[in-house]
This record gives C-alpha cells, sequence and structure tokens, in this order.
C-alpha cells in the first residue's frame, strides 16, 4: 500500500510517494506555472513512473499548498502549515521551530513536543524575502537563481538592504550597483534583510529559542546565503536542513495520508 | 437558513431598505458612525437610526481627504458620501469613540451636505463617577438639541417606551446569541451576522417583532445539539465581511460566541430604566464590555474576553481586526498575553473591508484550526 502528498505552491508542485513504512519511494518537483492542472497530473505520472505502481496501489491521496483543492481524486486536503510541520517530524525528528521559506510566503512554526503544530506566523502583507522576491533579486544582480547561494561569500561591509519590498528593493539593488558596491556585499546585504524578517517572524510565534531544535524547508533553504545570515540572526550554530527540504510539504501530506489510512 | 431571509436581504441593501422606509413612513433617516450613538434617544425622536458601515464600492473620492492608513470603515463611510450614495440621509451623528471617527466628523462637516451634523463627545474613561455625571449631562443635551433639529420634544414617555423597545430587541438578539452558543448548528455565521446588521438599519419596531418570533422558533427547533466540530470565539473590531464566517464554517467548525461591535457588543446589557432616563442610558454604556477606544479598567476587556472563552467553552479566538484600528492596535498584545496564560489559543487576523476572503486568509485561518 502506498500513500502520496501533493504539495501544489505558488512556484513548485511537489509530489511524494511513501510506502507503509514511512520509506519514500518516489518524488518530483515541478513549475507549477499557469496550469496547475498540468503539473499535478505530471508530478502525479512521474512518482508512478519511477516507483513503477499502479494508480490503483495509492490507498489515500492528500493535498496541501495553494491549490490544494485543485486536486481531484484527493481523499483530503490539509494546509502547508500543518503538512509541513508533519513532514519536519519525519526529516528531522525534534524539530521545534521550523522556518519554511518558500515561492511567495514565509511562515515560522513552533512545534510542541507532541509533534503538533503550537503557533504559527506567516508573512501575510506581501512577497517579502521569498522565493519571488530571491528571484527578482538574482534578475537585478544578473546572476543564475541557484548561484545566489555563495555570491556573498566574502562580504566584508555591513550594508542591509532598507526596503524588503521586492519591487523597491530592485531599484535599491540597482542604485547600489550604479555606486559601484560590490554584488557580493549586495548580496550579503540582501540576506540580511531576510534573516532580519524571518527572525521577527520566529519570535512572533516563539520568545525564547534557545536550546529547541530549529530546521528550515521550502525552496529558500538551499540558498546558503540566506541559511548563514539567519543562523547569524538567531544565534545559532545550527539550522537543520533537510535533504530535500522543498518536499517536506508534501512529504508531510503523504504522512498524513497514511495514518488517516490507518 | 429560511428565518434569516428578510435579515440577509436588509443586511445586503441597506440603503434600498432605508429608502423604501421613508417613502412608506415619511420619516426621517439619521445616519450614525458607531454604536455609542444613543438608540433609545433616536428611536424616541421617531427617527430611524441608520449605522453606516463602510463600502462595498472601491475608495476613490475619500483618498483626497484621508491618509491611505485611515481604517476602512472611516475611509469607506466618507467614500459613500462624497459619491451622493447618502441622498436618503437626513442627519448624521458622529460619536466620539476613535480619534478617526473625531476627525472625520470634522472632514464630513466641511465637505459633505447629508442634513444636519451632531458630534457627541464621549469620555473616555468610563470607570469614574465624573464620566457617568458627564455622559448623562451630554446624552440630555443630545437628546434637547436632536428635537430642535427635528422640531419636535423627545418626552420622557417617548423615551422610555423607546428604551423598553431596545432593551426586548436586545434581549431576544441575546437570546439567539445564546442559543447559537448552545446549539452552534441552529443557525450560521453569516445568518446572524445579517441579523445583527439588519438591527443596526431596520425600523426598531419591525426588527423587535421579527427577533422575538425568530428566537421562539429556534429556540423550539434546536433544543439540543449534536454539534462537536471546533468551536470558535470571534472577537476583535468591526467586521462587515460574512465570508469570513463561510470560511470557518467550511472547515466543520462554528463560531459560538463574539466580542464585535458588529455582533454581540452592539447589544449587550439592558437600561435599567430606574429615575434620570438619561443617567439610565449612560449607565449601561458603562457597564457593557466597552470598544477598545474606550477605557473600562486596566485589564478588563481581556478578563471579558476570557470569561467569554470559557463560558462558551472555546478552543480558540481569532481575532478580526480592521487595519489600522489604532484603538484595538493597543489593546491585543496585553489580551493576547491573557489568552496565552489561560491557555485559549488564539490567532490575530488583519483586514480590510474591501478584500474578499483571498486564499492566504483561508490558509492562516484552516491552519489555526486544524492546530486546535
Amino acid at each position: 500500500m502506498y500513500f502520496l502528498g501533493i504539495d501544489i505552491g505558488s512556484l513548485s508542485c511537489d509530489a511524494v510517494l511513501i510506502d507503509e513504512s514511512k520509506n519514500v519511494v518516489a518524488s518530483s518537483v515541478v513549475p507549477t506555472g499557469v496550469r496547475n492542472l498540468e503539473a499535478i497530473a505530471r508530478v502525479t505520472k512521474d512518482v508512478l513512473e519511477q516507483s513503477g505502481i499502479s494508480e490503483q496501489d495509492i490507498a489515500s491521496t492528500i493535498s496541501t499548498g495553494y491549490g490544494r483543492t485543485r486536486v481531484a481524486n484527493r481523499d483530503g486536503a490539509v494546509t502547508e502549515i500543518t503538512c509541513h510541520a508533519k513532514g519536519i517530524q519525519e526529516a528531522v525528528p525534534g524539530t521545534r521551530i521550523l522556518i519554511d521559506i518558500g515561492g511567495q510566503d514565509s511562515k515560522a512554526i513552533h512545534i510542541g513536543e507532541n509533534g503538533n503544530v503550537m503557533d504559527f506566523a506567516m508573512n501575510d502583507k506581501c512577497a517579502a524575502g521569498t522565493g519571488r522576491f530571491l528571484e527578482a533579486m538574482a534578475r537585478a544582480l544578473e546572476v543564475d537563481i541557484l548561484d545566489l547561494g555563495e555570491l556573498d561569500r566574502g562580504a566584508q561591509s555591513d550594508l542591509v538592504l532598507s526596503s524588503m519590498c521586492t519591487v523597491f528593493a530592485e531599484s535599491e539593488v540597482v542604485s547600489l550597483i550604479a555606486n559601484g558596491t560590490e554584488q557580493r556585499e549586495i548580496a550579503r546585504g540582501m540576506n540580511r534583510a531576510i534573516a532580519s524578517r524571518t527572525f521577527s517572524l520566529v519570535k512572533r510565534v516563539a520568545r525564547e529559542i534557545d536550546g529547541l531544535t530549529i530546521s528550515m524547508s521550502g525552496g529558500v533553504a538551499l540558498n546558503s546565503g540566506v541559511v548563514r545570515a539567519l543562523r547569524e540572526s538567531l544565534k545559532t550554530d545550527t539550522i537543520h536542513i533537510p535533504e530535500r527540504p522543498d518536499t517536506i510539504g508534501a512529504l508531510g501530506a503523504a504522512l498524513i495520508a497514511r495514518e488517516r489510512n490507518a | 437558513m429560511e428565518q434569516f431571509k428578510r435579515f440577509h436581504e436588509v443586511a445586503a441593501d441597506p440603503a434600498t431598505y432605508a429608502r423604501q422606509w421613508k417613502e412608506r413612513t415619511r420619516g426621517r433617516v439619521v445616519a450614525t458612525l458607531c454604536s455609542y450613538a444613543p438608540e433609545e434617544i433616536l428611536l424616541a425622536a421617531n427617527v430611524l437610526g441608520f449605522r453606516i458601515l463602510g463600502t462595498e464600492s472601491p475608495i476613490v473620492r475619500a483618498d483626497a481627504h484621508l491618509q491611505s492608513y485611515s481604517c476602512t470603515l472611516v475611509r469607506g463611510a466618507l467614500e459613500e458620501a462624497l459619491a451622493g450614495r447618502l441622498d436618503y440621509v437626513d442627519g448624521v451623528v458622529f460619536p466620539h469613540t476613535c480619534d478617526s471617527i473625531q476627525r472625520l466628523s470634522d472632514i464630513w462637516r466641511m465637505n459633505v451636505k447629508t442634513g444636519f451634523h451632531m458630534d457627541l463627545v464621549l469620555p473616555a474613561d468610563l470607570t469614574t463617577r465624573a464620566s457617568l455625571d458627564y455622559m448623562t449631562a451630554i446624552l440630555e443635551t443630545f437628546a434637547r438639541e436632536l428635537g430642535e433639529k427635528l422640531g419636535c420634544e423627545i418626552t420622557r414617555e417617548a423615551l422610555g417606551a423607546a428604551i423598553s423597545t431596545c432593551n426586548q430587541i436586545r434581549r431576544a438578539v441575546m437570546r439567539i446569541h445564546a442559543l447559537r452558543n448552545r446549539v452552534p448548528e441552529a443557525m450560521a455565521g453569516t445568518d446572524l451576522h445579517a441579523m445583527v446588521r439588519a438591527g443596526m438599519v431596520m425600523d426598531r419596531k419591525e426588527y423587535l417583532s421579527l427577533v422575538t418570533s425568530l428566537a421562539t422558533a429556534l429556540e423550539s427547533e434546536y433544543p439540543t445539539s449534536q454539534f462537536y466540530g471546533k468551536r470558535i470565539v470571534v472577537a476583535g473590531g468591526l467586521c462587515n465581511m460574512p465570508d469570513l464566517f463561510d470560511v470557518i464554517e467550511q472547515t466543520g467548525s462554528r463560531v459560538v460566541m463574539d466580542d464585535l461591535c458588529t455582533g454581540s457588543r452592539f447589544f449587550q446589557g439592558i437600561v435599567e430604566p430606574d429615575g434620570d432616563l438619561f443617567r439610565a442610558i449612560a449607565n449601561r454604556y458603562q457597564s457593557r464590555i466597552v470598544c477598545p477606544a474606550k477605557h473600562s479598567g486596566l485589564r478588563a476587556r481581556g478578563e471579558a474576553l476570557v470569561q467569554m472563552a470559557r463560558e462558551s467553552r472555546a478552543d480558540g479566538v481569532m481575532f478580526f481586526c480592521l487595519k489600522f484600528c489604532d484603538p484595538f492596535g493597543f489593546d491585543y498584545p496585553y489580551i493576547k498575553q491573557m489568552l496565552d496564560d489561560n491557555q485559549v489559543p488564539s490567532m490575530l487576523f488583519e483586514l480590510e473591508d474591501s478584500l474578499a476572503a483571498d486564499g492566504q486568509f483561508e490558509t492562516r485561518c484552516q491552519a489555526f484550526i486544524e492546530m486546535l
């Protein structure tokens, strides 16, 4: 028996297939694009092909993410907050603070000792500091988004971008480039800005974070520069990054499908 | 729900109701800006008290007079007036609750023609004897001046009768609130919202007859509850977005009680008509749960909310706060702390009137309920 979790985010659509023993047997990540039904069909086909099972072998499907109600043959829809908390417990057991920065929102989730969500905060105003923001910054700096994480290596200055509005930050970056500021300093300033914003999100859900296991999920966890800046602002040596931070939501959904089917 | 149909009709289009009422009765409509406008005095003056609640149209004209960080209640009300959509209004009453409403009164007087204009400058600290004396005096002055503007005298008999009508409305509405708490499945959040909204604009005698028979009908139809979902208390300022209740209830939860200006707070408390009727009205304002713009003790609002959550066996509290509502913002941190200390989970949702319940609101709302 197999269990499928599908996470339809704003930027990417992810699927994770697990077996009865919670082993991940297949996973797929594709851009959501404008036709999310196609993305859903695509990731479903991918995991079936990878695992060599047929659709009838899937005992239960749980969808999550913004497009969660778009999955036609779902057995349930659960919010990404609950799914990320569930997924991270499997990937990084003992996580108490989860920072999830995805395509267009960021969240801080405080998880109780029993693994349940105790509190959460979301950036409910705009896409500042999220994947969309990083895409715009990479464009302004003329680098590939995959190279953005290492761009700030060796930066020396205390520069912090003052504006976190994606549009204003982009023009701030353009002005800094015009003034001859080095790319790496700008990248560092940008990462610091994201980190300070995330710091206040974390503080909204937990006043004390000393001694708590902190993990990160979502695509932005793959950006090493942001993670370094976060470690500094949270004054912690370790932020646990699971092997596949971008599929934690889908993994959580698959785990919930398995639990509900028990 | 069928019994709420009339309320939904009125709540969906209060302006049409007011126009038809005028035509039918040849009476006058007096618009009010908040729940501190004394219902009893307006009713005794034989006018239709009509509460304005922002706008459903885009805000374009008001922005020339108000900064964008004013709440949508204030900006929306001014928009309605500037657009000429309040042409049925014969006078406006501005109770001084928050600073924004007070300033709106001045801007209104300079730019809008909606008949006569009255300010009701209320005390802020409602715990003192002096404020009760002051409130009594200004209510009496208000009644006299209102009578002068309308060319009538508000007699003690008329005021006594109006107090009685308003009290009966409050008792019937609170019976329905109590029933919702006991049997949450008896009505949807949107039903109750429509009923409360209609109560702010309808002919009060017509309304009394509707809510009285509704309370009796519902009580006999729903003697016991089979509801086992999550019980939510909604708190905060003003909420004129019925969609929000649907979002909550789609998760299988129910709103069982509220502390909203556009909810139970409007109807709370009874005027005990004994001796000085103006003092009696003032007493009600001083003893009910206050709006965040008023003071009734350092922790009074927090204590009242914790008690409400306990009594209604709430699983969680959702705060709906109008963006840029300063009075609510000042109160929120300590109230949130008190809920935390009492192990009542809560979450804050900042809203703007013109925005529909979007995907992110739904996600946060559902995740909060999943968390409970």
